[in-house]
């Protein structure tokens, strides 16, 4: 049993002849909390999506919870079943009840009954504050309700790792802090959580570890004090320079 | 008065009040034309042959029907044989379409390629000759004598699909037929309408349980009634003199036209359904897939209901479509009810009549479809969009 | 696994073909199953089609068919007279073969961008059409009159499907527009008879276009029954494609037929320079589809007793002599509509792509 929840070690990935990633090394232990930012396009979203699989890579290796990825299909059903995501545009299931979307993959790959399932739905829809709106469906929800739902719905298969792809930036500035409220929430509780985000002020919060990316490299690696106040390198200046100017 | 005409609520009044004269005058001049052939003509009209012999003999037909029958009886042996071939065709071609469009959108280059080829070939054949092409294909199996036994019991000959059945007569067969229908409509409802999708697991497998037990009787109370006195429930096709008797037979009329609608219609089918696939946003599926979903689970669960939202307007459509299919019936002579109109014009010469009663007929069973597929639609349709 | 310290080149074009056919074991049973199953269809198909296939017949008689394995394309040699032009005069037939020849002329040269502006069309048409009725109906210049009732074959099947089109698309637009009116009787008027039609099926028209309307019209309305069924069947491609224009139209911007009405267009400006145009435009993917339905649907006038492709084809193997003969007719007669139909739709797609570019 060892505390590391996930390592990945010198990755590349392309997309067709354009490499997305370059040599990425990254160790993330339980319990920490980690915020990526940087520029639009410099693969934020395609790191994270490659750690539950849901873009394979071409070199170097990820191993999750101390599982390898690879071709082999067992792992990713293994990872999957452990790392939870929540997208940037929800990505709610827009036939099914917020109930039915947080029981839908508890009953079919955690094989809960039906019962048991709805019960925890409605523990973490209560934790996420909208016990109430069980039985309506995603379209009748604001952005920030739908958002919430989705951490719901990723809370239910109990992941041992939470995902996060720019939770916020597809919602109205007052939904923001909702959301933010459920993600700090459960950064207290110790979850292991990988955030992509352009919230400072949550990631001077919240984060163990700041990391700074730009075309497909990890630029500048460190603790959020250390990342805001002293930026050790060129582009991170730049960026912290643009983003905080508002 | 100049002011009145540049009055837009007066012109548009007035160009409707013209635009009805102008179709009653063309309808009332049609009617006094019509009336004046008919009496020029020396011609009888009215529905009172509906009541009169045919003296015709037809070929497949479910239900009891000879020569001394009526119209009456004729017509609605058209209207069951349509009914059949079109449920058929309509069944038959959406399990084709589905397999195609898997196979379309599947990761695999070669299944692409595949399903593309079938749909480029079938589509591009008028599905009359693709008929004619299977029903020369089936009349030429070899005689009953030297038949195909694929499985034991089952004989492939010209002149049709001998397979075992139950000895019932054809009425009860067709009652079966409706039963199993309206028993699939109601388990379809109460499985996908929002109003029971609240209730608990056990009430819903309990209503589960009463809709299917209800069929179930019901079809069984129909065998029961039409069963043929002093035969075995189940008959198995023996070769008597130059035919089978006993057991079921498909026509090789009925095994020609559900072919080539199965397989013509399955090629549209795919295509709409594709489209309903790819119409799902990537996203959706990819929140499954991190959900821990299996392949199979996130096709059944996600991508196939949304997609079948998506279409379902445009999948109407196209079943309407194949019910029409079915007047090609003539073009291999299947009596269905295009067919039996046909021949009761020549043998009545109630022109008038009986075409009203076909398209009436047919007006009435495509509004049913379309109207059973809109309240399907409605009650699957996405909450708010 | 791939060797993880030295990035391979993605790019080419052989490792795409890899990803999409040979990912997974899986994937490799598929292809390999598919590819001997291609192979094996294909042998058959060539080995019936070609190797073994008897082309000719020196004296037109079945004979050496009957000891073939082959197809027997020599029922074509001895047929395909009859299939093109049916029960033409045969002496004749030079000019239906003009005639088709004209329709088909006209068909590729409406492609060319040079005619893409509705006049053109219409002037490209109505000559065509012209040309078309003098060299098959004759009884002009000089040429025996031949009544429809002798015209046959592929002849008759384009001929049919061009004058449906040409009567059916000018009453489309009337119907979507009408479907479209303020007014509600007209648009009333427009839906009962849209959706009524296209509750029905096609042969039933056709059938009551042959047997009704000649109840119904006085004497010299009537015409011959070729015009009448041809009226029926406009009717329904009409139908169809008014709903196809329908839909073209309500992707329109809003904002479009309102910024006309600001600039003082009337209806029949705002109709046919802004609406229509951008229309159409949306519309046409969709409307080359109707197309090519209709031309397949043309295949039906044979059940109200038209001798068209479909019916001289059963007439060609329909005798003792070559009844064994089927599957090469059909097979020709597929070829024949398969030729027509993937024309069109390749030329839907390529129009497709280039007003995409287009427009964005
Ligand atoms: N499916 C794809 N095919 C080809 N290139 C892609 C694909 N997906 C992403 N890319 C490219 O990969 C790069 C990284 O994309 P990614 O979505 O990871 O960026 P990001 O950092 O998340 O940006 P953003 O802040 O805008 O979300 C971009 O240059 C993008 O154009
Ligand atoms: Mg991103």
């Amino acid at each position: 049993m060892t505390d590391t929840a996930i390592q990945i070690r010198r990755m590349n990935k392309f997309y067709g002849s354009f490499q997305v990633l370059r040599d990425i090394n990254l160790t993330v232990r339980k319990g920490e909390r980690i915020v990526i930012c940087g520029p639009s396009g410099s693969g934020k979203s395609t790191l994270i999506r490659c750690i539950n699989r849901l873009e394979d890579h071409q070199d170097g290796s990820i191993n999750v919870l101390g599982t390898e990825l690879n071709e082999d299909v067992g792992s990713i059903d293994l990872i999957r079943r452990e790392v939870g995501m929540v997208f940037q545009h929800f990505n709610l299931f827009p036939h099914l009840t917020v109930l039915e979307n947080c029981t839908l993959a508890p009953m079919l790959v955690r094989r809960f009954s039906r019962a048991e399932a709805e019960r925890v739905a409605r523990e973490y829809l209560e934790r996420v504050r909208i016990p109430e709106k069980a039985d309506a469906f995603p379209s009748e929800l604001s952005g920030g309700q739908q958002q919430r739902v989705a951490i719901a719905r990723a809370l239910c298969m109990r992941p041992e790792i939470l995902l996060f792809d720019e939770p916020t930036s597809a919602l109205d500035p007052e939904m923001i802090n909702e959301v933010l409220d459920v993600m700090r929430e459960l950064a207290m509780d110790g979850m292991t959580m990988v955030c992509v985000t352009h919230e400072m002020g949550f990631a001077r919060q919240v984060a163990d570890r700041v990391i700074f990316m730009s075309n497909g490299e990890i630029v500048e690696e460190n603790t959020p004090e250390a990342f805001f106040t002293n930026p050790r390198n060129e582009r991170t200046r730049g960026f912290l320079a643009k983003i905080l100017a508002h | 008065m100049p002011s009145l005409l540049r009055n837009r609520k007066f012109r548009s009044a007035t160009l409707q009040v013209l635009f009805v004269l102008a179709v009653m005058v063309i309808l009332v001049s049609a009617v006094t034309t019509a009336q004046d052939t008919i009496a020029t003509n020396g011609m009888r009209s009215g529905f009172g042959f509906l009541d009169r012999t045919t003296g015709v003999n037809i070929g497949f037909s479910v239900l009891q029907y000879d020569a001394n029958s009526t119209y009456r009886q004729l017509i609605l042996v058209g209207l069951v044989n349509t009914a059949i071939l079109g449920i058929l065709g309509i069944i038959l071609a959406h399990i084709v379409g589905l397999v195609v469009a898997a196979m379309a959108i599947s990761r695999n280059g070669s299944l692409n390629l595949v399903a593309q080829g079938y749909v480029e070939l079938f589509r591009s054949i008028p599905l009359i000759l693709q008929a004619l092409f299977w029903y020369a294909l089936v009349t030429h199996l070899p005689a009953p004598r030297n038949a195909h036994e694929p499985l034991p019991g089952l004989f492939l000959t010209g002149r049709g699909i001998f397979m075992p059945g139950l000895s019932v007569t054809g009425e009860a067969v067709a009652l079966v037929l409706g039963c199993l229908l309206l028993g699939a409509i109601a388990f379809a409802w109460f499985m996908i309408d929002h109003r029971f999708r609240r209730i608990s697991d056990s009430r819903r497998r309990t209503g589960r349980l009463v809709i299917i037990g209800l069929t179930l009787l019901a079809c069984a109370l129909a065998l029961n009634a039409g069963r043929v006195p002093d035969m075995p429930l189940i008959s198995v096709p023996e070769l008597r003199g130059l035919n089978f008797r006993g057991g079921f037979a498909l026509p090789p009329e009925l095994t020609a036209l559900a072919i080539a609608i199965a397989i013509y219609g399955g090629a549209y089918v795919s295509e709409i359904l594709r489209a309903g696939f790819q119409a799902v946003p990537r996203g959706q599926l990819e929140a499954a897939a991190a959900l821990g979903l299996r392949p199979l689970h996130v096709f059944t669960r996600v991508h196939l209901p949304m997609a079948f939202r998506a279409v379902l307007p445009t999948l109407t459509n196209q079943c309407v479509w194949m019910f029409k299919a079915t007047t090609l019936g003539i073009a291999v002579g299947y009596s269905d009810l295009f067919y039996v109109i046909s021949i009761s014009i020549t043998q009545s010469g109630q022109t008038l009549e009986l075409i009203g009663i076909l398209m009436l007929g047919f007006l009435v069973m495509n509004n049913m479809i379309s109207f059973l597929l809109n309240r399907l639609n409605k009650a699957i349709a996405l909450k708010g969009t | 696994m791939t060797d993880m310290t030295h990035p391979i080149p993605r790019n080419s074009r052989l490792e795409q073909l890899r990803h999409r056919f040979l990912r997974t074991p899986l994937d490799i049973a598929v292809t390999a199953a598919s590819l001997l199953l291609a192979l094996f269809v294909g042998w058959k198909l060539l080995d019936w089609a070609v190797l073994s296939a008897v082309w000719t017949s020196p004296d037109g008689l079945s004979q050496p068919c009957r000891d073939a394995s082959g197809a027997c394309w020599a029922v074509i040699e001895a047929r395909w007279r009859l299939i093109l032009f049916g029960v033409f005069p045969y002496a004749e037939q030079w000019r239906a073969a003009v005639a088709t020849a004209a329709l088909i002329l006209a068909g590729g040269l409406s492609c060319l961008p040079l005619f893409w502006s509705v006049i053109r069309q219409a002037l490209l048409w109505i000559a065509a059409f012209a040309l078309f009725m003098v060299f098959m109906h004759g009884g002009v210049f000089g040429l025996s009159s031949v009544p429809p009732a002798q015209w046959g074959g592929l002849a008759l099947t384009l001929f049919f499907f061009v004058a449906v089109v040409i009567v059916g698309m000018p009453l489309s637009i009337c119907l979507a527009l009408m479907r479209r009116s303020d007014l509600p009787v007209i648009r009333g008027t427009a839906i009962i008879l849209i959706d009524g039609v296209r509750a029905l099926p096609l042969v039933t028209i056709l059938f009551t276009a042959a047997l009704i309307l000649p109840f119904v019209l006085p004497g010299w309305l009537q015409g011959d029954k070729i015009w009448r069924v041809i009226a029926g069947f406009a009717l329904f491609f009409a139908a169809y494609q008014a709903e196809v224009l329908r839909s073209g139209i309500q992707a329109l911007p809003r904002g479009q037929e309102e910024a006309a009405k600001a600039l003082g267009m009337g209806y029949f400006h705002r109709i046919t320079r802004v609406v229509l145009p951008q229309a159409f435009r949306n519309a046409l993917p969709p409307t080359i589809n109707q197309l090519v339905i209709t031309l397949m649907e043309t295949s039906l006038i044979v059940i109200i007793g038209f001798f068209d492709l479909m019916a001289s084809g059963n007439a060609a193997y329909g005798t003792g002599e070559w009844s064994f003969a089927y599957v090469e007719v059909y097979a020709f007669i597929a070829l024949i509509y398969g030729v027509f139909v993937f024309s069109l739709s390749r030329y839907g797609r390529y129009l497709e792509r280039r007003l995409r570019v287009g427009s964005s």
